[in-house]
């Protein structure tokens, strides 16, 4: 009986095929998921886990460590510097992610009308994001540049100021400029992400509302912004996490300076770690940057979400 | 051999076409030569030590013997025979490499930060020599700045230019950050207060408003654009001008920093060479460093770029290419007053963050910006008690 079973047993599993178990769904989906998991593991997540174990420690550069706890964040707190980094990062974050959200609207609002020459603007549009960082800030250190700027030239030719202002050696102006130039920067990711959004609306809505009596006013209140919310929120996110933990337009165009008025978490985490060989503390203060970011972004998840109604 | 890419490219040049060529001819052994941007030696040499891989040989400067110390080998035997074999070493070499009484590395040569003005706009306004003491530069700046010349000095996060005519400002006032014995904090004092208040008015009567964001290509491109008749900086702003103008490289001349009550000083920019722990066969590159530093060799790479790199040693100090161009004489004469910033307290890891933190830097910078002294040496002390951690 045994030996008559068996065959019948046989007939009812079929051959193992690794085509058909790798098209299982389960199978499939991990398998396309492994390579960015492993990717962020070894390139995300252990430097970010090694570099709490580092902030925990006191770690010259080139000598072993010595368990320290806290230390280092207490050191940081105490830090005026610190205290000043803490402050210029969120000006510098607030202020530029504001002026590309309304800037990068605007532009996007724009581009979605019909106009000639249009694909070309929109291409253009793209050049500041695609130069990179540090050579478009070149540029920008000779446009700020008080001998050699075009717009203190202007300035100074139209007869509004002579001399022209020092756009990178006033502690304020210093900040204004970076913000200007990380504006700029920025604006294409935003306005080109918003207006993916705007394309995706359905022109019936505009429609019915026009026919409900709608002012155009009332058309981007009630119709575009709230369908446009999501996108905002995820280009503002990646803005906010970008912008907060800057580093190649701030230390090409002032190192933090005049006298640390610009200086922010990436460039003071780099200074005390690569400069003063303390990765201990280079790491708590790149670290610190992750409570406020998380809570922003939190936050902004928590006003951002979708009504329910 | 890891450099970092050279302001004189004939000086790369020599040591890739000339000196690897003619030590391997004579031993066989291939000495490659990487060079790496300006600005971005610390980090290679950061993620060398740290990870054991990498060149060999390193160029190295600033404190980065003391940094970087476990990991670079003991070459106390070599430098000895070296200064013995070329007229013995002037001070400030042991100041930049020698910790816990060993060399870690081979001192080559000086960058040194000298004061570089314009004979022409001076002498229009009545000096024909550079001013012996800082009152004097500060009478002599206001003086240009009403012709239209004003100076301008890097008041801001730079490398090198803001540290090599601060430092030494403090110094000739007498005042210092720490004392010698590395720990007593000394920033609040009547010395540099009055250092502070010097340096207001110098900026205030004499400089441009921009130098407060200066980094180190600013005062090179406002020299070279006239837009400045005085700064301090290394041989670059002489060499850049002969080679791209002319007419100007014969108004500019270079001179010693000035005077204070308590003296004269200058920075330290060392340039050195330093064998890794991790290198395989440290005889080889002992050899190799020993080869390289004897006069037929180190001789001849100096003399291509010119004095830019003042010898650390005295066989060199009348050497035919000081009678080259007699202008940079002054920069031979600044290294007996030459000091690492942090001077007297030994290199330390306080003493790197205080550099690293532009604590002195930003005491004269904020001052310039409009804070008082007091508040400005307070700023300074509070910084310093922290770093120093003392409570």
């Amino acid at each position: 009986m045994t030996a008559a079973a068996a065959p019948a047993l046989e007939r009812r599993r079929p051959a193992f095929s690794l085509g058909r178990w790798l098209e299982r769904e389960g199978v499939f989906s991990w398998l396309m998921v492994a390579p960015p998991v492993a990717f962020l593991v070894a390139l995300v997540g252990y430097p970010f886990f090694y570099g709490i174990w580092i902030s925990l420690q006191n770690r010259p550069v080139a000598q072993a460590g010595e368990f320290i706890g806290l230390d280092n964040f207490i050191h940081a707190w105490h830090d005026p510097i610190f205290r000043q980094v803490v402050l210029n990062t969120f000006v510098y974050t607030i202020a530029a992610t504001l002026l590309k959200m309304v800037g990068g609207l605007g532009l996007a609002l724009v581009m979605n009308q019909e106009f000639r020459f249009r694909n070309l603007t929109r291409a253009l549009l793209l050049l500041p994001f695609i130069v990179p960082t540090v050579l478009s800030t070149i540029a920008w250190q000779w446009i700020l540049d008080p001998a050699f700027s075009v717009i203190n030239w202007l300035l100074v030719f139209t007869g509004i100021a002579n001399p022209g202002p020092s756009w990178l050696g006033n502690p304020h102006l210093a900040m204004l400029s970076l913000i200007v130039v990380n504006t700029w920067r920025g604006l294409p990711f935003y306005a080109i992400t918003l207006l993916a959004g705007l394309q995706t609306i359905p022109p019936e809505l505009y429609e019915a509302a026009t026919i409900d009596g709608a002012s155009g006013w009332q058309r981007f209140r009630y119709v575009t912004l709230p369908l446009l919310k999501p996108v905002i929120f995820i280009v503002t996110m990646f803005s906010v996490i970008f912008t907060f933990a800057d580093f190649q337009l701030i230390y090409v165009l002032t190192r933090g300076g005049p006298a640390n008025a610009t200086h922010v978490f990436a460039t003071y985490a780099f200074d005390v770690a690569m400069g003063a060989g303390q990765f201990g503390q280079g790491a708590a203060i790149a670290l610190s940057m992750v409570p406020p970011l998380a809570l922003i972004i939190l936050a902004m998840a928590i006003y951002m979400r979708p009504s329910k109604s | 051999m890891m450099h970092e890419s050279s302001f004189v490219p004939p000086y790369d040049a020599f040591f890739k076409n000339k000196l690897a060529a003619a030590y391997e001819k004579a031993t066989g052994i291939k000495i490659n030569y990487d060079v790496v941007s300006v600005g971005s030696l610390q980090t290679r040499v950061t993620t060398a030590a740290e990870n054991g891989t990498g060149p060999d040989m390193t160029h190295i400067g600033f404190n980065w013997a003391f940094l970087f110390d476990e990991k670079f080998v003991d070459v106390s035997d070599i430098a000895g025979e070296i200064g013995k074999e070329s007229g013995g070493w002037y001070d400030s070499a042991a100041e930049a490499v020698v910790v816990n009484g060993k060399w870690k590395a081979i001192p080559f040569g000086n960058i040194g930060q000298l004061m570089n003005w314009r004979t022409d706009w001076f002498k229009q306004a009545g000096y024909d020599k550079f001013p012996d003491t800082w009152d004097e530069l500060l009478e002599a700046g206001i003086k240009l700045k009403k012709a239209g010349h004003p100076f301008g000095f890097e008041l801001g996060h730079g490398f090198g230019d803001n540290h090599g005519w601060l430092y030494p400002l403090l110094w000739s006032y007498g005042a210092r950050e720490v004392e010698a014995d590395g720990k007593t904090i000394v920033i609040d004092s009547d010395e540099t207060a009055r250092a502070i208040d010097y340096c207001r008015r110098l900026y205030k009567e004499t400089m441009v408003e921009d130098c407060l964001g200066w980094t180190d290509v600013n005062n090179n491109k406002a020299f070279l654009s006239e837009q400045i008749s005085c700064t301090n900086n290394a041989e670059s702003i002489l060499w850049s001008a002969k080679k791209d103008f002319p007419d100007m490289a014969k108004v500019i001349d270079q001179s010693e920093n000035p005077k204070g009550p308590k003296g004269r000083f200058h920075m330290l920019n060392p340039l050195c060479h330093a064998i890794f722990t991790h290198t395989q066969d440290q005889k080889a590159a002992k050899d190799f460093l020993r080869w390289l530093m004897k006069p037929e060799q180190a001789g001849a790479w100096y003399d291509v770029a010119v004095t830019y790199y003042q010898p650390f040693l005295h066989a060199y100090d009348d050497a035919p290419m000081w009678k080259v161009e007699p202008r940079n004489l002054p920069y031979r004469d600044a290294l007996k007053t030459s000091h690492l910033p942090g001077w007297p307290a030994p290199l330390s890891r306080a003493q790197s963050e205080t550099i690293a933190k532009f604590v002195v830097i930003d005491m004269f910078a904020k001052a310039c910006a409009g804070k008082s002294t007091k508040e400005v040496i307070a700023d300074a002390k509070g910084q310093l008690k922290q770093i120093y951690r003392q409570a």
